[in-house]
C-alpha cells in the first residue's frame, strides 16, 4: 500500500510509464492470440490430414481434373486400403482469397467409412447418403453460422437453391468452411466453371479433382504416396507429414514476426521503466539518504525500488491484457458473422503477458535501484 | 565504561582532483554510556564529520597517518562492511537531523515504523512500536498525518520518535533544534533529556547553539578538525528538562508549559 501511494504521488510519470508497458503488452496479447489461433488451425489441419494421402493432378496444382478411373488405379496401388474420390470447388464461382476459403466438396458418402479417423459430428439434420442427389448440402459450422441455416432450410449457392439437410459441429479446420454435396452435383458445378471449350471435351460423370487415399494400417505412407504418383500419370500427392512441413514453415515465419513485433514494443516499454525509475531515484536522493542513515540496508533499498518497478510492470501488464482481451473479443465478435475467428486468447498467453511485464518492470528497475543503494547516505542527505 | 571510543579519527573529503578538505585531523574521543554530550564548534570545524564517523555513516580514513580505531559497545567497528555498519545503525542507533528528514509520502506512524522494520521488527509489531513511540513524544493523535501536515516542531518530535523506536543505545542528533523556534527547540531537547534520564540512552548532539550545549552533561568543542576543549556542564542548566514529563497520552507537548530559556 505504501508502494502504491509512492506511485500515486508521481501520477503523471507513473501513468506514462504504465502506458508504455501497456502498449507493449497489448501488442503481445493481440499478436499472441492471433498466433494461438493460427497454430490451433494448423494443428487441427495436421490432425485432419494425418494418415491420409491427398492425390491431385500434378500439372496445375489440383485445378485441372482427374478421371474417376484414376481412383480405381489408386485403389489398386499396394498399401492403399480405400479411396474416396472427390470434387472440391470454391463456394463462389469467383472466390475471395482467404486462409481457409469456403468450399463445396462432393464425394461418395461412405467411401471413407472405417478409414477416416477425423470424425465429423452433426449439429442438426443428417449426413449425406448415397441416395442423395441434386441440390442438397451439409454445411460446415462456419458456413451454417454465416448463412444462419439449420437442417430443413434452403440457401442459395451459385444462384441455385440448395436444401440444407444437415449442419456440422465446429472442427476448427477445413470442414468448418466446407459444404458437402453429392458427387454428381459437384461434378456438374465443376464443369460449368470450366471454359466452354475445355468443358465440351469432358464427361461430367467422369470428373474428380481429388482422390483421398487411405493407406493400410502400418504402411509406409511416404512410400505409398510415391507408388501412387508412379501409378497415375501427372498426379501429385500430399501426406499429413508434408502438410505439416509446408504449413509449419509458414507459421514459424509468422510466429517469428509476431514475437519480433511484441519484443520491440516491450523493449521500448522496458526502457521507459528504466527512465522512470532513474528519474524517481534522482528525485528521491534525499529520501534514500534518510532510509540508509536510519538503517535501511542496500539490499532493502534495492528491494523497495525493484518492487516499485515491478508494480509498474504489473499494472501495465494487467491494463495491456485488459485492452488486448477487449480487442480480441470485439474483433472476434465482428468477424464471427463472416465465419472467421482471428484470435484465441488462452489463459497461458494471459498469464505469460502479465508475468512477463512484471518481470520486465523488475529487471528495468534493478539498475536505477542499484545506483540508489550505492549513494553515500551523508551526501544524499545533503542533496536538495 | 565508554560506549563509543575513537582514536586517531581522520577524514579528508576530496572535493576535486586538486582540492580536498581535512575535516578531521586526528581526533581521540570517548563517549560514556548514559552521557548526554554536545559537540560544538563553528562551521567547518569538523563537528558533523565527527558525528558521521561516530554514527557509522562514514568510515574513518585508514591511510595517511596512524591507524584509526573505533569501538562501539566494546566491538571494533573501524573497518566493518557497509552491511554490518548499516545493521548497527538500524538496531543500536537513532538519528535526528536538522531538517527532520521524514519520508514525505509516509504518515508519521509509517515513518517511525520504517525504522523499526529496518531493525528487523515484523510489520505489525513495527506499527505497534511506532504508535507507542509517537505517544511517548505526545504525537499519538497525529500518527496518520503526513509530514507536510505537521508543524516543524511536530515533525521533529516524529523524527525523535523514529530515532527512539528501537530503544537504541545511542541517539545522534545533527543540529536537531537548528530549524525550530526556541520553544519547539526546548521541547525536543526536553524529550531527548527525558529519554536520556529515564532509559539511560546516550545522546550525542552536534550544535552551534550554546543553549543546547548548556542542557547537556558535557561539551566537546572543535575547531579546524581537532578537539580544542572537552568540558563538563554544571548540573544547574539541565533543570528545565525535568519539567517536561512525556506521558503515554495524546496530550500535545505544546500544551505543557515549557519555560523558554
Amino acid at each position: 500500500m505504501r508502494l502504491l501511494r509512492e506511485l500515486s504521488r508521481r501520477k503523471l510519470r507513473t501513468t506514462l510509464t504504465i502506458l508504455g508497458i501497456t502498449i507493449g503488452i497489448w501488442a503481445l496479447v493481440v499478436f499472441s492470440s492471433m498466433a494461438n489461433q493460427i497454430n490451433g488451425l494448423v494443428s487441427m489441419g495436421t490432425e485432419f490430414y494425418a494418415d491420409k494421402i491427398t492425390v491431385t493432378d500434378g500439372v496445375a496444382f489440383g485445378t485441372s481434373p482427374m478421371r474417376l478411373t484414376d481412383a480405381d488405379t489408386i485403389a489398386e496401388v499396394d498399401g492403399v486400403a480405400a479411396v474416396d474420390p472427390r470434387v472440391e470447388i470454391m463456394w463462389e464461382a469467383d472466390p475471395a482469397v482467404g486462409f481457409l476459403p469456403d468450399t463445396l466438396n462432393g464425394g461418395i458418402p461412405g467411401a471413407d467409412a472405417g478409414f477416416e479417423s477425423f470424425q465429423l459430428e452433426l449439429a442438426t439434420g443428417r449426413m449425406l447418403t448415397v441416395e442423395d442427389a441434386g441440390n442438397v448440402v451439409v454445411l460446415g459450422s462456419s458456413l451454417a453460422r454465416e448463412h444462419a441455416a439449420v437442417a430443413g432450410e434452403s440457401i442459395e449457392i451459385r444462384g441455385e437453391t440448395f436444401e440444407v439437410i444437415g449442419t456440422l459441429q465446429a472442427t476448427l479446420t477445413a470442414p468448418d468452411t466446407t459444404g458437402y454435396i453429392p458427387l454428381s452435383t459437384a461434378q456438374q458445378l465443376y464443369i460449368t466453371d470450366l471454359p466452354p471449350l475445355v468443358a465440351e471435351s469432358l464427361n461430367a460423370a467422369e470428373i474428380v479433382n481429388q482422390v483421398i487415399a487411405y493407406p493400410d494400417a502400418g504402411a509406409d505412407i511416404a512410400a505409398v504416396a510415391s507408388a501412387i504418383e508412379a501409378a497415375v500419370e501427372n498426379s501429385a500427392t500430399m501426406t499429413g507429414a508434408e502438410f505439416e512441413e509446408t504449413v509449419g514453415a509458414t507459421t514459424m515465419i509468422f510466429n517469428a514476426i509476431i514475437i519480433g513485433v511484441a519484443t520491440i514494443s516491450l523493449i521500448v516499454g522496458g526502457l521507459s521503466v528504466i527512465n522512470t525509475m532513474a528519474m524517481s531515484v534522482a528525485e528521491r536522493t534525499r529520501e534514500i539518504g534518510i532510509k540508509r542513515a536510519i538503517g535501511g540496508s542496500r539490499s532493502r533499498i534495492v528491494r523497495e525500488l525493484v518492487a516499485e518497478a515491478g508494480v509498474i510492470g504489473l499494472l501495465g501488464g494487467l491494463i495491456g491484457l485488459g485492452l488486448g482481451a477487449l480487442v480480441v473479443v470485439l474483433v472476434n465478435e465482428l468477424t464471427r458473422a463472416g465465419g472467421t475467428v482471428l484470435f484465441d486468447l488462452t489463459p497461458t498467453t494471459a498469464a505469460f503477458a502479465v508475468g512477463f511485464s512484471t518481470i520486465l518492470g523488475m529487471l528495468a528497475g534493478i539498475i536505477p535501484a542499484w545506483s540508489a543503494a550505492r549513494l553515500d547516505p551523508v551526501a544524499a542527505l545533503r542533496y536538495q | 565504561m565508554s560506549l563509543l571510543e575513537g582514536t586517531n579519527l581522520r577524514k579528508t573529503y576530496r572535493m576535486s582532483r586538486r582540492t580536498s578538505v581535512d575535516a578531521l585531523r586526528g581526533v581521540d574521543v570517548s563517549i560514556a554510556a548514559g552521557e548526554m554530550v554536545a559537540i560544538m564548534g563553528p562551521s567547518g570545524s569538523g563537528k558533523s564529520t565527527l558525528m558521521h564517523v561516530l554514527g557509522l555513516l562514514h568510515a574513518p580514513d585508514r591511510d595517511g597517518g596512524l591507524a584509526p580505531g573505533l569501538r562501539f559497545n566494546g566491538i571494533d567497528v573501524t573497518s566493518l562492511s557497509d552491511r554490518e555498519r548499516t545493521r548497527i545503525r538500524a538496531r543500536s542507533m537513532g538519528f535526528v537531523f536538522q531538517s527532520f528528514n521524514l519520508v514525505p509520502t509516509l504518515t508519521a506512524e509509517e515513518n517511525v515504523a520504517l525504522a523499526a522494520e529496518y531493525a528487523g521488527t515484523s510489520r505489525s509489531q513495527a506499527r505497534v512500536a511506532a504508535r507507542e513511540a509517537l505517544a511517548s513524544v505526545g504525537l499519538a493523535d497525529r500518527a496518520t498525518h503526513r509530514p507536510m501536515e505537521l508543524s516543524g516542531g511536530e515533525q521533529q518530535r516524529a523524527a525523535t520518535a523514529r530515532a527512539l523506536v528501537n530503544n537504541p543505545t545511542i541517539v545522534l542528533g545533527d543540529e536537531p533544534t537548528g530549524n525550530l523556534d526556541s520553544a519547539r527547540a526546548a521541547e525536543v531537547l526536553a524529550l531527548l533529556r527525558t529519554f536520556n534520564r529515564e532509559r539511560g540512552q546516550t545522546v550525542l548532539l552536534v550544535t552551534h547553539d550554546a543553549e543546547v550545549g548548556a542542557t547537556c552533561d558535557r561539551i566537546i568543542r572543535m575547531r579546524d578538525g581537532v578537539i580544542v576543549a572537552d568540558e563538563r556542564v554544571p548540573a544547574r542548566a539541565t533543570l528545565e528538562a525535568d519539567i517536561f514529563r512525556p506521558t503515554a497520552s495524546s496530550t500535545p507537548v505544546a500544551a505543557i508549559p515549557v519555560p523558554v530559556a
